[in-house]
């Protein structure tokens, strides 16, 4: 692990509340993300993982509670905090009328790059990302696993500290899922640091460091990936911290019959 | 099916206005606008029971008018119909016919349905003194608001059909634009014919019998026809109303089915040359980006490219009717409502963009950035429009009073971008969703727009009174006229300024809180 002493956490969430209109999904939940550190957060669908990343990230105030990433507290100076950040929301549109070239020259240009710098990374991140062929055709016409990663180029632009992806595999081929796995690892090993979520335990049993358990807006479990597998797999420790829902076997009898 | 269609309709609604107060409160202004529309005209209509029929034959114009205008605003103005999109339906193994049904349904008990029956029964009361023509005035008022809003239904969906493609694009949005003006057309038929037009006076019959021979007016003069003893043109028009509505059903019914079994996209495989004019025109800042976008968008995005033909169309029409009729005010006018059109445009420019708008939230663009970036982008796209029209008409000498105008001209767009550069900042306003149908309204959005539809009327109006006033007494004098266009240079300059930054400051605080809403401003 590449963490100074001295520094703290790339993102640290304390008592994260969400409530939508008197209905709390995000329960006081705290979290310590250390640098250099591919964190995965999983869960079962209606966690509160993208409320509570969309928190962290500046998307959706919180009720209570704070969020700092690399020290900046997101919501007392959001500017410092998104500044070192980079995003890639699930379930979110992008601006549909670009192309993914234009898309990627945007944020560029939002977030103040000189352009010297951000033209030939979009160019090296379209080829990787093996999106060069479509680099011209609007998002619009995009499938949905091109749309997951131009939404990732888009994060990685200005080659920020700290990355937040939401579902960042979902709807995405094996050679460019692989494509991304390298370059996360390759970026964390630089000393970045990745909050991921994601619902294939293999994947992230393969990949992460650390991993969080998250269940109807609590954290169940938090450890390194390593330890939360000693005694069997990440998909059956998943299973027994959020109690697998069997379908019995004379449920459902209709359906084929 | 239909019961749930309608059911389903209702439901939206509420939940629409319980989730949100502004929606609450413009769905109430928007109740009372109806209410007083039917309280005031209701009556003033039945009342005609006791005028001669040569007063009493008005209703057949003016509810063939409202038909007319029913398409229009449902052209013009998204969400004024607030009907589910067909769209929505495609998984679900209906029929078009029942579907057709259903939506039907559920157009006849929305509000602006609502008051068009009232009025058309209120219409049936004006008939009541020829008793022969009552039950003539009762089919009318069935089949009338049965034609509007088949009318709109068919074409809307018609043109949302051929817009899909990119040259249809263009042709669905030239046909809107046309149509938009249709009215502005009759206006000037209208006084270029009977200058000097009093009530007591007159004589609507002949106005009667042309709008009873235009498919909008052939149910409506069916009354007339009986009340005038003219059998023959009254089984003509039934025979057309009736020809009419048939023809309106199976248009729509084939359109849902097209939309049915192949749901619409935004015309797939669209390629964009790389764009290297408006970089170099405007830079690389923040501003710059968020303005070379909403430029591009001017001219790729379906749902923008009717609003802009239209507004580009619309002053060429005042300039024609002032050269006609020989009215400079009426030039001028015109020049001053096109740059207040053009800068309301910028109103409802954030629901454009919609939830995408998260990317400008999670870069940390200053409200003021992107405020200013998008007031660029109107000005762009519209200040050529604006001056040029204003070039031509004083070219042409529909404009006289050259300095007065200018200084009105430009502070009304100056002061218009402000107040949509601020106010939109506050309420998104609707848009209708990417790639869907351009004409599909949102649920609850017809109660918003009731609100932003009175700041956008009141507003400029307000705000551009000082320098008309200005205008006005400084007539005469070129010194004085020079002055008072500086001081509205500076006075639009100062507005603009002003929405920008409270607008932007609003938009600083509050960005979580927009994002949110504009989850739901698309359908
Ligand atoms: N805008 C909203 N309004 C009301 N409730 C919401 C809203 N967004 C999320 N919720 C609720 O919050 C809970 C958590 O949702 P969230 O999207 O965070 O789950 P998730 O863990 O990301 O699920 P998934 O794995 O399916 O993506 C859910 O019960 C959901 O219904
Ligand atoms: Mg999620």
């Amino acid at each position: 692990m590449t963490d100074a002493p001295g520094e703290g956490p790339a993102l640290e969430l304390v008592g994260l509340v969400k409530e939508f209109r008197g209905r709390r999904v995000v329960h006081g939940l705290s979290l310590a993300v250390p640098r250099g550190c591919l964190y995965g957060l999983v869960g079962p669908n209606g966690a509160g993982k993208t409320t509570t990343l969309s928190m962290a990230t500046g998307l959706l105030r919180p009720t209570a509670g704070t969020a700092r990433v690399l020290g900046h507290d997101v919501w007392a100076d959001p500017l410092a905090a998104k500044a070192v950040m980079g995003v890639a929301p699930d379930g979110l549109r992008l601006f549909e009328q670009l192309g993914g070239r234009e898309l990627l020259h945007y944020v560029a240009d939002l977030r103040r790059m000189p352009q010297d710098v951000s033209r030939p990374r979009a160019e090296e991140l379209l080829t990787v990302l093996d999106l060069a062929v479509d680099a011209d055709t609007v998002v619009a016409d995009y499938s949905a696993g091109m749309v997951k990663k131009i939404s990732l180029a888009a994060a990685l632009i200005h080659a920020p500290r700290l990355l937040v992806l939401d579902e960042p595999f979902e709807a995405v081929d094996p050679v460019s899922g692989q494509a991304i796995r390298t370059i996360l690892r390759r970026y964390v090993a630089t000393g970045g640091t990745v909050v991921m979520s994601s619902h294939v335990m293999e994947l992230v049993e393969g990949l992460c460091d650390r991993v969080a358990v998250v269940a109807g807006g609590r954290v169940l479990a938090e450890d390194t990936v390593a330890a939360l597998t000693a005694t069997g797999s990440l998909h059956q420790r998943f299973l027994e911290l959020v109690g697998a829902g069997d379908v019995s076997e004379d449920g459902l009898t209709w359906l084929g019959g | 099916m239909t019961l749930l269609i309608v059911r389903l309709r209702l439901r939206m609604w509420r939940t629409a206005l319980s989730r949100s107060s502004v929606q609450l409160v413009s769905a109430i202004i928007g109740g009372l606008v109806a209410l007083g529309a039917v309280g005031l005209l209701g009556p003033s209509i039945a009342l005609l029971a006791a005028r001669p029929l040569a007063l009493t034959a008005v209703t057949v114009p003016l509810f063939a008018g409202v038909t007319l205008l029913w398409l229009v605003l449902s052209l013009v103005a998204t969400g004024v119909d607030n009907v589910l999109d067909p769209t929505r339906f495609t998984v679900l193994p209906l029929r078009a016919p029942e579907l057709a049904r259903g939506l039907l349904a559920a157009t006849l008990t929305g509000i602006p349905a609502v008051v068009l029956t009232l009025l058309a029964l209120a219409q049936v009361l004006a008939w009541s003194s020829h008793t022969a023509a009552v039950p003539a005035a009762l089919a009318a008022a069935v089949l009338g608001p049965l034609t509007a809003v088949l009318l709109t239904r068919a074409v809307t969906s018609a043109l949302a059909g051929v817009m899909t493609s990119r040259t249809g694009r263009l042709l669905g949005a030239a046909v809107v634009a046309l149509a938009t003006l249709l009215p502005l057309v009759l206006n000037l038929l209208v006084t270029s014919g009977e200058p000097g037009l009093s009530l007591r006076s007159l004589d609507a019959r002949g106005a009667a019998v042309v709008a009873s021979w235009t498919p909008v007016g052939w149910a409506w003069g069916l009354p007339f026809d009986v009340a005038t003893g003219r059998w023959a043109s009254a089984v003509v028009h039934l025979a057309l109303a009736l020809g009419l509505l048939a023809v309106l059903w199976r248009v729509w019914v084939r359109q849902l089915e097209r939309v049915l079994t192949s749901p619409m996209t935004s015309g797939g495989g669209q390629h964009i040359g790389r764009g290297r004019l408006l970089p170099r025109l405007l830079g690389h800042s923040p501003t710059a980006a968020v303005a070379a976008r909403r430029v591009r968008a001017w001219y790729r995005d379906s749902r923008l490219v009717s609003i802009a033909l239209r507004t580009a169309v619309l002053p060429v029409f005042f300039v024609v009717q002032a050269a006609v009729t020989g009215t400079g005010a009426l030039a001028g006018t015109g020049v001053v409502t096109l740059a207040v059109f053009a800068g309301l445009t910028l109103m409802n420019d954030l629901a454009f963009d919609g939830p995408a708008w998260w990317m400008h939230v999670s870069t940390g663009v200053r409200g003021w950035e992107d405020r200013l970036g998008r007031v660029v982008a109107s000005a762009v796209v519209f200040g050529p429009v604006v001056a040029l029209t204003f070039v031509v008409s004083v070219g042409i000498g529909a404009i006289e009073a050259v300095l007065a105008w200018l200084a009105v001209v430009v502070a009304a767009f100056g002061a218009s971008l402000g107040l949509a550069a601020g106010v939109g900042a506050v309420l998104p306003g609707t848009a209708p969703r990417t790639g869907g149908n351009p004409f599909a309204a949102s649920s609850g959005g017809a109660a918003q727009g009731c609100l932003t539809a009175l700041v956008s009327f009141v507003g400029p109006v307000v705000l551009v009174l000082p320098v008309v006033v200005g205008a006005v007494l400084s007539r005469g004098s070129a010194l004085l006229g020079a002055v008072v266009v500086v001081v509205s240079v500076l006075y639009g300059a100062g507005l603009l300024a002003a929405g920008v930054v409270l607008g932007g400051r609003h938009l600083d605080r509050t960005a979580p809180e927009m994002l949110g809403r504009l989850g739901q401003v698309q359908v």
